[in-house]
């Protein structure tokens, strides 16, 4: 049995104090927390030691004494525990030592030290599975032998362990990196927290130990042997190949005599967390507003004097902890997964090149042809890939690409081409991972430097969680995470996404949305209108692209504001109206909302903050739809607008401002139009319209063809007569048009415009300019009356073999007519599955009840038409006997089109085969 | 002392805590809710589909306030609140017998 002698506790009690003091004082002098650390370290070795001694004069137990953790790799911060471990020869031995560990612990704690011991004897240390040997595991790692039995301990360290470490190491690494996820998880998977947890958070002290545990362990499979030297002082892991000069770099144990960036990272956050916790007297990690402020005040971690910028000392924190972060992230990608199905494994395995450019893919993670480098077009593909499948880098070749992007950045892509690969970057489902590894590259701002000004920013409030970069990745990691909603009221906003017309422009406006934080000037929307105006000069956007993305910055806040009105108010709703003119931008408007809050924090989006952002969505779109004609524009009431769009007509089109004749023209084209004609058009377009509708007195039918990226665009500009609208539906059905939008709008001096937007799916005009004039003029005969229609739509109706399709999903055609939301219409509301010849036949049938349509809000959706007419008769509303009229009409042009579907899709459909069962 | 609940128009919160906090009443406890007293809810239509609205938007307010202070309370919200509309919402009062401050158990009415 050990005798436990009477130890000088007050002694060495003053000694800790002593101690303490003067580890703190290095750091207060010094301003370096690794020296400070390694100090405590000594003198705490220096005081177990004695009460070791002490404890046991002359009697040597077959026992070893470990330092583990932070303790074992001399890293013990002012407030950390001091982790021990007596191993004990057998279990007999530590029968017997009972007595003086319980007594060496006891005076641990009593000297002022917190003590964290273990024992356990060599036994148990021989198998490292199951959750709990594996954290112990993970703790032998950091092991240093303090003192003891030296024979032991090596015979431990050489066979014991190692062996252990062998037969565990895949294990340990799957534990450890499921461990870390799940961490980084709970902090948003994201470094770039106001008030970060400088030990816990991605990027943080946790992190650093990480990856200096899992390149041990791939070391130790790879080698079979310890890193450094083994033995009393245990092993030093250089981290000098962190920066991951080599793609092979996984053993890590390249030696450098220069401190590299991960170890100047290690550096900031070991003086941070000193100062942490002499500041608050324990073991807080918690890096809030107000130690931030002392923190740059006293230029902790920097190697600058005097006193920092709070903002530009928390930037610092954020670069040191990226690297800290983007390396642990690429050790992780390459730990073991946790289980796959197999053909997803098969295929992730599968090495292919990413097409166009000389990075492979395998297991879905990214190398660059070694011996080889890379151009800025290959790059952006890459990004691509990575945005499409979620890919990572493999070690080593981020940095070749960083270390190339200053040639890159002399071959930068440009124009329509470079907007094309942001794109596909944008549109991907994993865009803000592809995002945040350009923006971690260097490579984000190099294509869009207007980013630089947010990177790290700092904006303190009571509700943002996350710098402003940070927030700008999550509003479109948000947006694209509706692909597959979590909630039943993410549900709701996740219809919306796929009626998006311009997804692309949608998410470049979220990317720039907050750019103009940067200014603090008080008005970010615009300074970040003012930053985007150089991106679409750069991107060579046309004027209809410019605005998109212009109303959606301009207008990011304006959901918000409303949320704070009475929603259910039609006077809010009309008032919010103003800054979304149309469906589309309000379904953009809407996701960007729902995004934005969303990414402010991880609980500021509550279900009933979601449940009114819905609602005002609704009450928006029906006040579009059914209201927004009720207000006609008047010169003389608003002579501004006139000048506004005179004076780019008169630059567009070649003719002095002052010119009165056309003045007065343009005034008499404008008298009466709806202002949502105005508000959706821009003064361009207004000015395009004009100039056609001067040609009306030679000819009076005046037609205009664009060609979109998405939709091709017809413009009628004629005087108004019955069936007007009608024949230009069916003649654009009759050339297999597929009509998804229509407008009407007419003026008070019986000037109509309607614009139909079609998708033409054999791209027929797409591919034959030659045949854009006869598309018009075959039009302009079906207007004339020359052509007749019904015998086009016929011939168009006719189905080729297994070119026509059933519907996949069942629609139940449904309309309604409603006499409240307008004060001078009959609002018709038809709800069909689309089909061709749809809108012609609905349109026919309001001309044949001699009804006129004042406005036609015409819409698709997938295979669902929702279109909107606003009718008078006789410059009324319609009566009882028209509507019954109407009803009895529709009602027939729809089962006519039933029906003629059901036998396109029979002759689709050969029958089946005499003794098959069909479903 | 008094606990005062207050059901309001989300609209009127910003109004109604600036109007406590000239009347001297700091403390409150504000609550997302939903509910519809003899306003009850309505329908909109949306692609062709009836959406029933048949519990609004409502916010709650919470403070508890010593007797003297009661009226001035009840008066602040009320006028702050009103629009004159239906679903204005509602203010109810209800006698607390003791308020404890957790950090030093500080009682009655100066532990508010």
């Amino acid at each position: 049995m050990w005798k436990a002698a009477s130890l000088p506790l007050a002694q060495l009690r003053a000694k800790t104090v002593l101690a303490e003091q003067a580890a703190r004082e290095t750091f207060l002098r010094t301003g370096d927390g690794t020296a400070s650390i390694q100090r405590r370290t000594v003198e705490v070795d220096a005081l177990l030691r004695e009460i070791w001694s002490t404890l046991q004069p002359g009697q040597e137990p077959a026992i070893a004494v470990f330092a583990l953790g932070g303790y074992g790799r001399r890293e013990l911060f002012p407030a950390s525990d001091i982790d021990v471990l007596f191993l004990c020869a057998s279990e007999a031995v530590e029968r017997d030592a009972h007595e003086l560990i319980r007594t060496a612990t006891q005076a641990i704690w009593d000297i002022g030290l917190r003590a964290s011991p273990a024992t356990r004897t060599l036994k148990e240390c021989e198998r490292l599975d199951g959750e709990t040997n594996l954290e112990f595991g993970i703790s032998l790692l950091d092991r240093r032998l303090l003192f003891g039995d030296a024979g032991l301990a090596a015979r431990f360290e050489n066979e014991l362990l190692m062996t252990a470490l062998l037969r565990e190491a895949a294990g340990m690494e799957a534990y450890l990196a499921e461990a870390a996820r799940m961490r980084h998880a709970k902090f948003g998977d994201t470094i770039f927290h106001l008030e970060p947890n400088i030990k816990e958070c991605p990027g943080g002290m946790r992190d650093y130990q990480l990856i200096r545990w899992l390149q041990l362990l791939r070391h130790l499979a790879a080698q079979r042997a310890w890193p450094d030297r083994p033995g009393a002082e245990g092993f030093t892991l250089s981290l000098s190949a962190a920066a991951g000069n080599a793609e092979s770099s996984s053993t890590g144990s390249s030696a450098s005599s220069e401190p590299n960036d991960l170890e100047s990272a290690f550096e900031f956050l070991a003086a941070t967390r000193c100062f942490l916790h002499i500041r608050n007297g324990r073991d807080d990690n918690i890096l809030d507003w107000v130690a931030q402020d002392e923190a740059a005040a006293g230029s902790v971690g920097l190697e600058t004097l005097g006193s920092a910028d709070p903002a530009y000392w928390m930037r610092t924190y954020y670069r040191h902890a990226r690297t800290i972060s983007r390396r642990a992230t690429l050790l992780l990608d390459a730990a073991p997964p946790i289980a796959r199905k197999p053909l997803l494994k098969v295929l992730r395995r599968r090495r292919s090149l990413v097409g166009g450019t000389n990075f492979w893919v395998e297991d879905n993670r990214i190398t660059l042809e070694p011996g080889t480098s890379t151009d800025a077009e290959s790059l952006l593909r890459v990004f691509a890939h990575i945005a499409q499948y979620g890919s990572s880098f493999r070690e080593g070749t981020e940095s070749r690409i960083s270390e190339s992007l200053s040639a890159l950045a002399v071959h930068l892509p440009e124009g329509p081409y470079l907007w094309n690969c942001l794109r596909d970057v944008l549109l991907g489902p994993h865009a803000a991972h592809a995002l945040r590894i350009m923006h971690a590259l260097g490579l984000l701002e190099l294509l869009l430097p207007e980013f630089h000004g947010i990177d790290s920013l700092v904006v303190r409030d009571a509700y943002h969680r996350y710098t402003v970069d940070e927030h700008t990745f999550l509003v479109i990691e948000n947006v694209h995470a509706l692909r597959t909603p979590r909630h039943e009221w993410e549900k709701r906003f996740s219809t919306l996404l796929p009626e998006i017309e311009r997804r692309d422009l949608l998410m470049l406006a979220l990317l720039l949305h907050d750019t103009g934080k940067a200014r603090r000037t008080g008005d970010h929307a615009r300074e970040s209108i003012e930053l985007a105006e150089r991106v679409f000069t750069r991107l060579e956007f046309d004027l209809e692209e410019r605005d998109i993305v212009r109303r959606l910055i301009r207008n990011h806040l304006e959901m918000s504001h409303a949320l704070r009105r009475d929603i259910f108010d039609p006077e809010s709703i009309r008032a919010f109206s103003e800054h979304a003119p149309g469906q589309q931008q309000l379904k953009m408007l809407t996701l960007l909302t729902f995004a934005d809050i969303k990414a402010v924090h991880p609980d500021a989006l509550t279900p009933w903050k979601a449940e009114n952002i819905w609602q005002l969505y609704i009450a928006t779109a029906n006040y579009l739809d059914r209201s927004v004609d009720e207000i006609r524009y008047h010169v003389d009431a608003d002579p501004v607008v006139l000048a506004r769009i005179l004076s780019r007509v008169a630059v567009h089109g070649g003719f002095a401002a002052q010119d009165n004749i056309q003045n007065e023209q343009l005034r008499s084209f404008l008298e009466g139009m709806p202002q949502r004609y105005l508000q959706t058009r821009l003064p361009d377009q207004i000015g395009e319209h004009f100039k056609l509708s001067l040609g009306l007195a030679s000819e009076p039918i005046q037609l205009a063809f664009r060609l979109h990226r998405q939709f091709n665009e017809v413009t009628l500009i004629t005087r108004d007569r019955p069936m007007l609208f009608a024949d230009m539906a069916g003649a654009l059905s009759a050339w297999g048009m597929n009509i998804v939008k229509a407008d009407a709008f007419s003026n008070s001096a019986g000037i109509i415009l309607d614009s139909f937007q079609f998708t033409d799916p054999f791209r027929t005009l797409e591919l034959n300019p030659g045949e854009h004039e006869r598309f018009l003029k075959s039009l302009r005969s079906a207007l004339r009356g020359e052509i007749a229609i019904e015998g086009m739509l016929r011939s168009r109706q006719r189905p080729r073999h297994g070119m026509a399709t059933a519907a996949r999903t069942r629609i139940v055609p449904r309309f309604h007519f409603d006499n409240q939301s307008s004060s001078h219409s009959t609002l018709l509301q038809v709800v069909a599955p689309d089909s061709p010849g749809l809108l012609r036949a609905l349109s026919a049938a309001i001309a044949i009840c001699h009804c006129n349509i004042e406005v036609a809000l015409i819409d698709t959706e997938g295979e669902l038409a929702i279109d909107v007419f606003y009718l008078t008769t006789a410059g009324r509303k319609l009566q009882v006997p028209e509507e019954a009229c109407m009803t009895q009409r529709i009602e027939e042009a729809l089962s006519t089109i039933a029906s003629d579907q059901s036998e396109t899709a029979s002759i689709a459909s050969p029958p089946a085969p005499a003794g098959t069962a069909q479903a | 002392m008094y606990k005062i609940e207050a059901i309001l128009q989300p609209s009127r919160l910003d109004a109604v805590k600036d109007a406590l906090l000239e009347a001297g009443i700091e403390g409150m406890t504000i609550l997302e809710a939903r509910g519809h007293g003899r306003q009850k809810g309505h329908t909109e239509f949306y692609r062709g589909r009836e959406y029933t609205v048949d519990l609004l938007p409502k916010i709650k307010l919470e403070t508890v306030v010593q007797d003297e202070l009661v009226e001035k309370a009840v008066s602040a919200i009320s006028n702050a609140a009103r629009t004159g509309k239906i679903g204005d919402g509602k203010i109810f009062l209800t006698k607390v017998d003791e308020a404890i401050r957790i950090r030093n158990d500080e009682r009655g009415p100066t532990a508010l």
